[in-house]
């Protein structure tokens, strides 16, 4: 399955990539998130705890962050096993500047196993929209904090 | 009393079944009971690198944990029933628990044992596996492809089996006047059995006795697989399947789960219990059809039909199921240049293994797939010619006076009227009325569709030295005990394993109107090995044609040793004596007379018998039929398409069919609508998707398009009677020519509506959006 996502920041590039890369961020904006451990080269240790619709339960898995070309692009890949099935997603994140507007586009694939494939394809897309949605506003009040 | 046959008599069984009184495998309630659970592979295709059952044995409530490791030694391997011959068949390993790799989502990884469901299904939850994933193939003729993922190692190629039947050379088609060519996809379908498969297993360590309650539709073949695959003598294995919510061939084969609460049962001395939830009768249960098509049809241009040769790539999924490989070969293949005089006939198919879930007979079982390509390459036929498509099988139906009709397949159709079906359906539906109208409305720029389909199909399954000759390894004979007990009553006990088809009320009639007692003084007994003879079960239309004669000659035998003893009784000879309307009665001074109900005191009795007669009363007989039977009909749906949603709404639905003669004109109709509606179920919405990781995507009601009682106007059906020649009671058989006939029926009256538009063809299921896509695409080329 494949997805776009797109959000604009009234921020900086420098600002909004600055957000993004920073863990601890990370942890309180992800939805779910309830743990990111680095282990290193990039790669984290991920607890996610999911509530929505169907996929529901506690997702045990690895984040990767890579092809990191400050400030405009990296790539995100996920795995996640958990009772419902395993997801695995890669995205490709770019982030463009325009008038102190930033624009930041998510391409993402994401596959499903088990539960989540045979009962939750059908709301997969709109699922996984709603998440990542959730991110990046997360990451607007961060910005937004950060400002005050 | 006598003339029941041929009365609608209402279903005796139903009253049982709607006040919650019938007895289904996941009824049964034992003391001591452990329910089992199975954790299932979310991969279609992977290594298994080690699993973790630690924190699961230590789960409150587990009793035992299996792996497909623990179980090597132990029980044996899930069997593979039909071989056709001459197909180079791969019988590859089949366990009943994975071993080193899984190969479909579902495929069994381990089993929890515990005091509770809840407990058993918690505790799977807790077994850790490791897999390596690797490549999936989920598409017949992808997995052909020399770099596609190989599943099993001794099956290269993944090509499973290899079958040819017929000849239809190229001359003949470089030759004919007119050539068809189409491919068609019979998409996967999802039988889904209102009932879900269940397993209860009972072992007596005493008498060294298993008894297992299953959802069988042969149980007396289940014993016989769970004997080899356990280890166990056949006479210490009862199976009982007593009521059976419908199975449509999901429940003909030996599957794992079956054989592993047998183990668990035997080896915990504790009864077992598994009964699959519906996501995993979706995912683990055999699926049908799943066929792709390559179809050349040959004729002249005065509309003869003159050859027919079809490539044919089956999807088996992982293993082969039971019965599978009997599908799309001896099933499909025989049966192909169905009711027309066609010369030349010739088919060649690929049985390939696939990361899916496998493949078995579902309702029709190769019938409807053979029968739905040979409908529509006749309408296409018809189309290239400029003929109409009832004047195209006119001039090809096999004619009356024809029969038994030798085919070019080898087949010996037995009896046929097939133009007075044709007839009376097209007089029901007044055809040529309705191609008027047809016309008027297209000038108003209205879709109306007019599709016919003129079947036979083979059933009645069937003679037993041709079930040898085409790899079924087992007999189709069938066994019947008729019992009647001192005060007249009667058991009737039948091999024929029927699960709601309504044999016990029909079975009745067959035994009511023959021996002269009343309907309710019958009882009909099945699904149990330990009271009943050897049988073959229920599927393939065999139940009434087989075990439904078996039953007759029973009574026949019951009457002939009465006859000894009524004449003994009147004081005259045998030949003196005639049974009529349930009594005896000497020729020529019928006020002289015995009923059966007081020959068969005196036979208990014994007090005065004709000398070397036997006490007692009853009749067994083991009925090999001589031939298979051949039902007949006409189809004929008017549909009309709205070409703005592309939704296909069914106007009419005529059916006339020809089972031969008649038992219970309500039953038989049943079938027909039942059929009917799966039939259609496949035309225009259902259909399994799987993704290119082999995740099955339509694992839901929510995702599987199920045909609801409001999808449907009344079907106008009929029947026309021609006895079947080559048995006592004159029958065919009547429960899968519903979906036999009106796949091809609805789709060929979908594909006229769409004619306008230059549209010769689209694939199952035709969804309001294939349709309307269909659509746009035909007036973009306009």
């Amino acid at each position: 399955m494949k997805l776009e996502y797109r959000h604009t920041y009234d921020s900086p590039r420098e600002t909004v990539w600055a957000m993004l890369q920073d863990d601890s961020v990370l942890l309180r904006t992800l939805p779910g998130c309830k743990r990111l451990q680095p282990v290193g080269d990039g790669v984290y240790d991920t607890e996610l705890g999911l509530d929505v619709g169907p996929i529901k339960g506690l997702f045990q898995g690895q984040v990767q962050i890579s092809d990191v070309q400050p400030p405009s692009h990296y790539r995100l890949q996920l795995q996640g096993r958990g009772k419902p099935g395993e997801l695995t997603a890669d995205s490709h994140i770019s982030l463009t500047e325009e008038n102190g507007v930033t624009q930041v586009v998510c391409e993402a694939e994401a596959q499903a196993t088990g539960l989540l494939a045979s009962v939750g394809q059908r709301v997969m897309g709109s699922i996984a929209r709603l998440l990542l949605g959730r991110f990046f506003k997360n990451v607007e009040s961060e910005l937004k904090k950060a400002a005050i | 009393m006598a003339n029941v046959f041929g009365t609608t008599v209402k279903r005796r069984e139903d009253p049982r079944l709607i006040t919650g009184n019938g007895q289904y495998a996941d009824d049964v309630q034992l003391q001591g009971m452990l329910y089992a659970s199975i954790l299932r592979s979310p991969h279609a295709h992977a290594k298994i690198v080690s699993i973790d059952t630690a924190k699961a044995k230590q789960s409150p409530g587990v009793v035992a944990v299996f792996t497909g490791q623990d179980l090597l030694g132990k029980v044996g391997l899930i069997p593979t029933a039909w071989l056709p011959p001459e197909s180079d068949i791969k019988t590859t390993a089949h366990h009943a628990l994975a071993v080193d790799k899984v190969r479909y989502v579902g495929d069994g990884v381990a089993m929890v044992v515990a005091e509770s469901r809840y407990a058993a299904r918690d505790a799977v939850d807790l077994i850790e596996v490791k897999y390596e994933v690797l490549p999936a193939v989920v598409d017949q003729e992808a997995a052909m492809q020399a770099q596609a993922p190989v599943l099993h190692d001794d099956a290269p190629g993944n090509v499973a089996f290899h079958w040819q039947a017929g000849n239809a050379a190229d001359e003949v088609f470089e030759q004919a006047e007119v050539v068809v060519r189409q491919r068609f996809r019979q998409q996967r379908l999802i039988p889904n059995a209102m009932e879900p498969r269940s397993a209860v297993g009972q072992y007596n360590a005493g008498t060294g006795e298993l008894t297992m309650w299953l959802t069988s539709q042969n149980p007396h073949i289940h014993r016989f697989l769970l004997s080899g695959i356990l280890g166990m003598a056949e006479h210490k294995i009862r199976v009982l399947s007593v009521d059976v919510g419908g199975g449509f061939g999901s429940k003909i084969a030996c599957y794992p789960d079956e054989v592993l609460v047998g183990y668990a049962a035997k080896t915990l001395g504790r009864p077992v219990k598994w009964t699959e939830d519906r996501r995993e009768n979706f995912l683990i249960t055999t699926h049908g059809r799943d066929m792709t098509l390559d179809v050349e049809f040959a004729g002249k241009k005065d509309g003869t039909f003159t050859a027919i040769r079809v490539k044919n790539v089956a999807n088996m999924g992982a293993y082969l199921s039971t019965a599978a490989p009997g599908v799309p070969t001896i099933l499909f293949g025989l049966i192909v240049p169905g009711a027309y005089k066609i010369p030349y006939a010739g088919v060649d198919v690929y049985g390939v293994f696939t990361n899916t879930t496998p493949t078995d007979a579902y309702r029709g079982a190769g019938r409807p797939e053979a029968t739905y390509l040979l409908e529509r390459m006749v309408d296409l036929f018809a189309r290239e010619i400029g003929m109409d498509p009832v004047e195209a099988r006119k001039k090809n139906l096999i004619q009356n006076h024809e029969f038994p009709y030798n085919t070019a397949m080898g087949l010996e159709y037995d009896s046929g009227n097939y133009e007075l079906a044709l007839g009376k359906a097209l007089d029901m539906v007044g055809y040529d009325q309705l191609r008027e109208e047809q016309a008027k409305l297209r000038s108003q720029g209205r879709l109306l569709g007019i599709g016919v389909t003129t079947y036979v199909e083979i059933c009645g399954l069937g003679p037993s030295q041709v079930a040898g000759a085409v790899g079924f390894q087992g007999g189709l004979w069938e066994s019947a005990t008729v019992r009647v007990h001192p005060t007249g009553k009667v058991t009737v006990f039948t091999g024929a394993s029927p699960h709601g088809q309504g044999e016990e009320t029909t079975f009745a009639q067959i035994v009511a109107e023959r021996l002269g007692v009343a309907v309710d003084d019958i009882e009909v007994v099945h699904g149990d090995t330990d009271r009943i003879a050897m049988g073959w079960g229920t599927y393939g239309s065999r139940t009434t044609p087989v075990g439904g004669n078996a039953i007759a000659i029973a009574v026949d035998k019951v009457i002939e040793k009465a006859k000894k003893i009524a004449a003994h009784m009147l004081e005259v000879a045998e030949e003196d004596v005639e049974f009529q309307d349930g009594s005896f009665q000497v020729k020529g001074a019928p006020s002289r007379k015995a009923s059966i109900q007081e020959v068969t005191l005196q036979a208990y009795l014994a007090w005065n018998l004709p000398a070397g007669v036997e006490p007692a009363l009853e009749g067994t007989a083991f009925y090999d039929p001589a031939n298979f039977v051949y039902p007949f009909g006409t189809h004929i749906c008017v549909v009309e398409i709205d070409k703005d949603t592309g939704e296909t709404k069914i106007l009419r639905y005529v059916a006339v069919d020809d089972c031969g003669r008649v038992i219970n004109p309500m039953i038989a109709e049943g079938q027909v609508h039942g059929g009917i509606v799966q039939g259609i179920g496949q035309a225009l919405w259902e259909g399994a998707v799987y993704d290119d990781q082999g995740q099955l995507v339509t694992g839901t009601f929510m995702d599987y398009a199920m045909p609801k009682a409001r999808f449907f106007n009344n079907f106008e059906t009929a029947f026309t009677e021609t006895p079947a020649p080559r048995n006592p009671l004159g029958v065919k058989g009547i429960g899968e020519t519903g979906t036999i006939a009106s796949t091809p029926t609805v789709v060929n009256a979908v594909i006229d509506a769409l004619s306008p538009y230059q549209i010769k063809d689209l694939d199952m299921p035709m969804t309001p959006e294939r349709v309307w896509q269909a659509i746009h695409k035909g007036r973009d080329a306009q």
